[in-house]
Parts: structure tokens; C-alpha cells; sequence
């Protein structure tokens, strides 16, 4: 079946199989950060944004994508607040949950601007990092959050 | 320049791609041991490529410290998900879809998939003989017991133990667990091969890629240089990707098919390819009234699961960190590594080392309990200091336990109340003998590439080890570019494990520029070799040459109707020696803190009828953000002039025993790996049949 959606703001036009998931047609148009890894949604590794919100790529079918906007880290264009404040706070080591680590902060910046440290933790909880670099993780997104708020860096 | 890890533009060895590649898949036993019969593929789509016992027959045997496997389990399942076949297809759905097409007979035999009942006189043999391998990692005497499961027993005798015990005024005496675990890399195991006017090449995620080499030669009678192995990027490893996993196979179908073959491992499978060694610990310890340590005995079983991969290596860690880092005049170690019809247990980040601090650092604050002494009193009384012979016999050199004890104390507020804290002091050793070789190359535009055979895995050593070249160099880091590895263009190396390669690394470099300058400043060769190792029989020598350090302190509150631990305060005060990439080292200590902090509560593979029961990442927990501590800190013990110190691994180990010293400090006796609910129950229980 044809599904019609955007990824990363761009139309795309995909003939996929109903039971095809979102993660896989992403792959295939070229978004190789989103990864399936645990295959049952746990994770967060292969977290996209659909419409805005958090998803995981390896659970929503291909098809319930159709007419919706996706966003991958990809789009995001490596100058978003969150990215930056990543990398400032080295807050990754081998670097494969972070796309979808990166994704999940922004949306949780989006719903609070401000978050504590505790909000931070639980919010990021369905995105797991087996390296352990939650600390940085955490000071990250609180970066971002001080990044967004200054007019010369947002 | 943003990081290619927060853009989406890093790439691991799962992406990589091939053109005309097939997609792999393998088909497992489901029995924990079992005669393989007859195997009927005919109902697998034409297109598909299968891989059976008969095509496999004639390669060669591998296993890097016993030749204990084949390339599939020929004639004999030896542990459900031990590989029988394999099919290769144009797609992962297609693969997966036609394995399940591929019809295996199977006779069910008695297995046996405990630790203690595989060293009972009577229990089935999961191999019939042992064959030590001449592998570059058989790097020590094998002591394997043919006719029984124990394909290695490692010993240390020191002193008179029975003397030892005779003239102490207390000894306590206790039998410790710890539980089987995952690695549980976000990235899987995943590879690719292709052959080539006879020569075969493999990318893959190893930290092994020269032993890698090796075995896949040995397999497929190949000369070393026949075989290319690759190595980008890991997505994590934790030992997971050490030695040889899934290649062999993805080789075998390739060459079947004459078509590159890729094979990504499936999420559950991973439980079936390497977890960790459970293990069973029996401690006895002795003392003088006045709390000096006069005599210990361990014994210690590592399950090495079916096939010995590093095991015999594990146990003989296990070993040698059994005593603690304490001076002992009296010491009696027996560590075995032992069969059983389970998966395969290897490396695991601080091998073999977390068991032993378990065991050994709950033993000590039983023992303190006894003579009535503060527990970091009893420590600092008996822990190693500078100069100090250990009970190998060799001499301690850069010795801080007692520093990172009083440091990790402190940080709790040790002095001020005891109530619900706990501590722990480690050592842990360093893959000893070792070689490590570097090559620089100065390219015409004032840039260096290095030639190193270590692999990245978000450890962070391309960074360090570029770090170090540039400086020594007296260059920019932007200008030293460092490769993935290739074996046809580094020189050897041991391999990227045991949190050996800034250590070793920066000395190679160090040689490496002092060639680049005497031989004109083209081309730079640095290669250092440690040597050492043990006496398997006794013991003695030299374990380590260079020790790996620290301390942990950690705070707790316990529900006593849940069971819960809720863990207030955790704090780890590392030796790093010379420091040289600081949020490298701080996120290599937060990360082994925060795994251990799994291992501490509630990370195990659970086996049910010799089936791992909870292989998928739902049932099998892993620490999110959600788990952390209120408060976890660390430290980095530096000192002027000192060497790096390998911080991969160290503030792993002392983190569960200072949890469980914790709960223990509330009258919660506690002896088996991970604090469950039920265990932390089982507790309280106890301690209420005390109290009544």
C-alpha cells in the first residue's frame, strides 16, 4: 500500500506493506539513526517524533504514519538547543540511544520549560542508555533548557 | 563541527552494507541439550541459502582458551540457542521467515544447568574432553580436569592456611552468589562477510579483531593475512563483543552463497550468544581479636555456560581478586571454571572481578560485625599499601586503596553514622601478559593518522588516544585522525579489553614518537610488551602490571514490607593516575557505576527448564535515568607524574558489595546477587526469626 507523509519536513511517497513498521521505511528513505534495537518499544532507541510526539519506531506501523509529519534527529539540522547542549555536556558515549534521547528531551522542553531534575529523570525513562551517561544526560537537558531561554544562543 | 552522535550521522557496524549483501538468520536449538538429528530444509523458499551441520564439518574447531566449538553444533545441542543451522535470505524478514521453515530432529538428553550440580561426581559432561587451544588468549596454563565440567582450575597457595586459621581468634565463614547477566549493548552483535579471490573479510563490532583474526583462520585454514577484519564503532559492548560471536557463521554462508552475508542478532538472541558468569563464592576468613586479617580460603565456581569462550580467564580473575585487596598471610584459592547446558558466559566488564569484590567485601563487614570493629577501621588496618607484596607474590607499586576508602567514607559521612551505609575497596587487574603496538603516520598536509588496532565502543579511546598522539606530537587533537581498525593496516595488539588501552596505548605512543623523529618524521613505530602472568598451580607471579583501584561507599533506606531497596547515596573514589580526558573519564566512571547499580538490584537471566526465560528488555531490566540514586557521585584520584590509570571498568565491582553492606548494616543478612525484593524479604524474615 502507498502511505503519504513528511519526514523532516520534506513529502514523502512510500509504497510500503501494511504490516511494515515506521522504522524500517525510515531506514529505507535514507534516516539511518532511527535503529531498531529492542523491537518491543521499551528502549526509546528508535524514538521518532510523529506530529511532535514521542513514538517508537518499532512499534507504530508504517501505515498509521500516512498524511502525519515525522521528525527524526536528522531534521533537526545538528544547531537545535538540544543538540548542542549534548555535545557541550557530553552527554553520550558509544552515541546510539542518542538520537532518540535528544528527541524525547526536546519534546519534554516543549510540554517544560524548566524541568527539575527529578522531571528530567522519569521523562527520560522509556529511553535507555546501556553506557550509563544518564548523569550528563540529565545536565544536558538542563543546558538546553538555560540555552532556549537566552536570546542569543535560541 | 556538532558531533556526528547527537546529528544522527554516526555510523556503527550494523549499518554497514554490502552490494548483492543476504540477510542472515540463525536457527537454534530449543533444548538445553540434545542429540541433533536429522535437519530438513526443504520447505525453505528457493533464493534462500542454508547452512547445515554437513557444510561445516570439515572447518575447523575455535574457542580462544579451550577449542571447545564448531561453526553449528554438530551431532550434539550442548544449550537452548546453541546454533544448529543458518539461512541467508534478500531481506531480514525473508531470513527470518525461512528459518522457521528449516525442520531439525532432536533427542532430548539429560542436561544439567547448575553451577554445583555440573561438579557433582555423577553429572552429565557437557563436553566428554577439553583441548587447550594455542590461541594468542590462551595466555595462561590451562588446568582443565577431563571427565568432569571443570575445563580450568586456577589456585593460588600462600602461606599455611590451616596454620592461619588455627591461630585466629574469630572466623567467618559464608557461601555468596552472584547472578548471570546480560550485556545488553544497544547495538546487537552484528557483521558482515564477504570472500574474495579466496581471502575472507569481515566487518564486525569486536574488541578483538587480531583474536578474531586468528580464530576465523584456524576455522577456514586460512593464513593470518587471508583474513580482513574491520572494526567500526560499537554501540556498546561491555565485553559482549569479544572474541569470535556471530562471524563464523555470516562467513560460512557466504562463502556458501557467494554473496556477502550480513547478520544483525535479534534482540532475544542475544541471551543465547554471551551473558555473564553466574557464580557461587565460599568464603572463609580469619582474623585476630584485634581485627589483622591472618588467613582466607576461597572457593569459587564460574558458569561458564556450554562453550568455554574466555571462562577459563574469568575464573582465574575471580581468583585473583578472591583475597581483596588486603595483605593475607595466609591464602588458599581455588577458582574453576565449570560446564553447564546454559549459553555461553564470557567477558563482561570487570570480569570475573565483581564476583570476587561481592563475596569478598560482604565477608569483611561480617567479619568487622564479629570482632566489633568499624568495617573501614578493619580495612584500613589490613588493605594493601605501597611496596607491599600481594599473595601472588609480587610487589604492589601506585597503591592507593586506602585513599579511595577514606575518600568514598567521607563522601557518605561515614564518621557520622553507620546506620544504613555501607563500603567496599577493590582491585582489579589488568589483562597481564600484554603487548600494544601503535603506528603514526605524517601525512603531507601536517596531519597524523594513527594505526591502532583499539576499537571504539563509547569508551571513549579513540578520544583519549588521540589526545595523547596530539600532545605528544605538540599538535592540535583536530589534526591526529585515528581509523577504525583494519587489521591490514594496524599492528598487533592484545585487544581493547580489561580497561588496558590509554595505559598501554600512551606508552606505545610514546615510542611511536620518538621513532617518528629518529626515523625522519615520516613513520613512527611504538610497540611495549608487559610481561608476567600466574603459576596456575600456585599462584605465584606477576597477575597484573598495573592495578586498577577504587572504593565505593553507598547510603540506603529499605522497605521491610516491599522488599524495596531505595538507594539514597552512592559515591565511587577511583584511581585514575593521570587523567586525560576528563568527561570521558567522569562518564566511564558514572557508567560502571550506574551497571553496577543494575547488577546491585535487579539485573539476572533467569533460566527456566535451561531456556533463558526473560531475553527481551521488558523482563529483563536494565538501569534508566528513572533508577539512579538521589544523589550518585564520584571522584577521580589523580596524582602528579603518575601514568593513566584504565578506568573502563573499576567503579563497576565495588558498587554492589557497598549496597549490600548498606543493607546489611540494618540487620539484613544478605549473600545472594542481584537484592531482589524477595531476596531483601528472605532477609527480613530471618532477622525477624532473630529478633523473636
Amino acid at each position: 500500500m502507498k502511505i503519504n507523509f513528511t519526514v523532516n519536513g520534506r513529502p514523502a511517497v512510500v509504497e510500503t506493506r501494511p504490516d511494515q513498521m515506521l522504522v524500517d521505511v525510515l531506514n529505507g528513505l535514507g534516516c539511518a539513526s532511527v535503529r531498531e534495537t529492542c523491537g518491543i518499544g521499551v528502549c526509546g532507541t528508535c524514538t521518532v517524533l510523529l506530529d511532535g510526539e514521542p513514538v517508537s519506531g518499532c512499534l507504530l506501523l508504517a501505515p498509521l504514519a500516512h498524511g502525519r509529519a515525522v521528525t527524526t534527529v536528522e531534521g533537526l539540522g545538528g544547531e537545535d538547543p538540544v543538540q548542542i547542549a549534548f555535545a557541550e555536556a557530553h552527554a553520550f558515549q558509544c552515541g546510539y540511544c542518542t538520537p532518540g534521547m535528544v528527541l524525547a528531551s526536546k519534546r519534554l522542553l516543549e510540554e517544560n520549560a524548566h524541568p527539575g531534575e527529578e522531571e528530567i529523570r522519569l521523562a527520560l525513562a522509556g529511553n535507555l542508555c546501556r553506557c550509563g551517561s544518564y548523569v550528563k544526560i540529565v545536565e544536558a537537558v538542563q543546558r538546553a533548557a538555560e540555552r532556549k531561554e537566552d536570546p542569543w544562543t535560541s | 563541527m556538532t558531533d556526528s552522535r547527537v546529528t544522527g550521522s554516526a555510523r556503527y557496524a550494523q549499518d554497514a552494507e554490502q552490494p548483492g549483501m543476504l540477510h542472515a538468520r540463525i536457527v537454534r536449538s530449543p533444548f538445553p541439550h540434545a542429540r541433533v538429528g536429522s535437519i530438513d530444509p526443504t520447505a525453505v523458499p528457493a533464493g534462500c541459502v542454508v547452512l547445515l551441520p554437513d557444510d561445516i564439518r570439515g572447518l575447523g574447531r575455535y574457542g580462544v582458551q579451550v577449542r571447545d566449538q564448531t561453526v553449528l553444533a554438530l551431532d550434539r545441542a550442548r544449550y537452548a540457542g546453541d546454533p544448529v543451522a543458518a539461512v541467508a535470505a534478500a531481506t531480514p524478514r525473508e531470513s527470518e521467515e525461512a528459518a522457521a521453515l528449516v525442520l531439525v530432529d532432536y533427542e532430548e538428553l539429560p542436561a544439567v544447568v547448575d553451577v554445583l550440580d555440573a561438579v557433582r561426581p555423577d553429572a552429565p559432561l557437557v563436553h566428554a574432553a577439553h583441548e587447550v587451544s594455542s590461541s594468542q588468549a590462551a595466555y595462561f596454563g590451562l588446568r582443565p580436569e577431563n571427565g568432569t565440567n571443570i575445563c580450568h582450575r586456577f589456585r593460588i597457595r600462600h602461606g599455611d592456611v590451616e596454620a592461619g586459621f588455627a591461630a585466629a581468634d574469630v572466623i567467618v565463614e559464608e557461601t555468596f552468589t552472584t547472578a548471570g547477566a546480560q550485556h545488553a549493548a544497544m547495538e546487537p552483535h552484528a557483521c558482515i562477510a564477504r570472500w574474495q579471490d579466496g581471502t575472507l573479510e569481515v566487518h564486525t563490532g569486536s574488541q578483538t579483531p587480531f583474536n578474531l583474526r586468528e580464530e576465523l583462520a584456524g576455522i577456514f585454514a586460512l593464513e593470518p593475512d587471508q583474513v580482513r577484519v574491520v572494526c567500526p564503532p560499537m554501540g556498546g559492548s561491555f565485553g559482549a563483543k569479544t572474541f569470535l560471536r556471530t562471524e563464523a557463521i555470516a562467513a560460512a554462508l557466504s562463502r556458501k552463497a557467494g554473496r556477502p552475508v550480513k547478520l544483525v542478532l535479534p534482540r532475544d538472541e542475544e541471551w543465547q550468544t554471551l551473558n555473564r558468569h553466574p557464580a557461587v563464592l565460599a568464603v572463609k576468613l580469619g582474623a585476630s581479636a584485634d581485627g589483622t586479617l591472618l588467613a582466607k580460603q576461597v572457593t569459587c565456581y564460574a558458569d561458564t555456560g556450554a562453550y568455554a569462550d574466555c571462562g577459563p580467564g574469568v575464573a582465574q580473575k575471580m581468583g585473583f581478586a578472591a583475597p581483596g585487596p588486603y595483605q593475607i598471610p595466609n591464602v588458599s584459592v581455588d577458582a574453576c571454571c565449570v560446564y553447564t547446558n546454559t549459553p555461553p558466559n564470557g567477558a563482561f566488564r570487570g570480569y570475573g572481578q565483581m564476583q570476587s569484590a561481592w563475596a569478598s567485601e560482604r565477608a569483611m563487614d561480617l567479619l568487622a560485625d564479629r570482632l566489633g570493629l568499624d568495617p573501614l577501621e578493619l580495612r584500613l588496618k589490613n588493605v594493601l599499601r605501597e611496596g607491599d607484596r600481594y599473595c601472588t607474590g609480587e610487589t604492589m607499586h601506585d597503591i592507593h586503596f586506602a585513599e579511595c576508602l577514606e575518600a568514598a567514607a567521607a563522601a557518605i559521612g561515614w564518621r557520622h553514622g553507620r546506620t544504613g551505609k555501607g563500603l567496599s575497596v577493590v582491585l582489579k587487574g589488568m589483562q597481564t601478559p600484554s603487548r600494544a603496538a601503535v603506528e603514526i603516520e605524517a601525512e603531507p598536509d601536517g596531519t597524523y593518522v594513527l594505526r591502532c588496532a583499539t576499537t571504539e565502543m563509547g569508551q571513549g579511546a579513540i578520544r583519549a588516544i588521540s589526545l595523547l598522539a596530539a600532545e605528544l606530537l605538540g599538535v592540535e587533537s583536530e589534526r591526529v585522525r585515528f581509523p577504525s581498525p583494519d587489521t591490514t593496516l594496524v599492528p598487533y595488539d592484545t585487544r581493547t579489553t580489561s580497561s588496558r588501552s590509554t595505559y598501554m596505548m600512551s606508552r606505545a605512543l610514546e615510542a611511536a614518537v620518538r621513532d617518528l623523529g629518529a626515523s625522519g618524521g615520516r613513520r613512527g613505530h611504538g610497540e611495549i610488551v608487559d610481561e608476567g602472568g600466574l603459576d596456575p598451580d600456585t599462584g605465584q607471579g606477576v597477575a597484573s602490571s598495573h592495578w586498577h583501584q577504587g572504593a565505593a561507599a553507598a547510603e540506603v533506606r529499605v522497605d521491610e514490607d516491599t522488599g524495596k531497596i531505595e538507594v539514597v547515596r552512592l559515591h565511587a573514589a577511583i584511581y585514575a593516575g593521570r587523567v586525560v580526558n576528563r568527561p570521558g573519564a567522569e562518564l566511564q566512571n558514572e557508567g560502571s557505576m550506574i551497571m553496577g547499580l543494575g547488577t546491585a538490584l535487579f539485573e539476572q537471566v533467569v533460566l527456566a527448564d535451561g531456556q533463558v526465560a526473560n531475553a527481551n528488555l521488558s523482563d529483563y531490566a536494565i538501569p534508566s535515568a528513572a533508577d539512579l540514586p538521589q544523589r550518585l557521585t564520584h571522584q577521580l584520584l589523580e596524582r602528579q607524574g603518575a601514568e593513566p590509570h584504565g578506568l573502563g571498568e573499576t567503579a563497576l565491582p565495588p558498587v554492589p558489595p557497598a549496597i549490600g553492606n548498606a543493607v546489611a548494616s540494618l540487620d539484613l543478612h544478605v549473600t545472594d546477587l542481584p537484592l531482589t525484593p524477595e531476596v531483601v524479604l528472605g532477609a527480613v524474615d530471618r532477622a525477624l526469626g532473630v529478633r523473636t
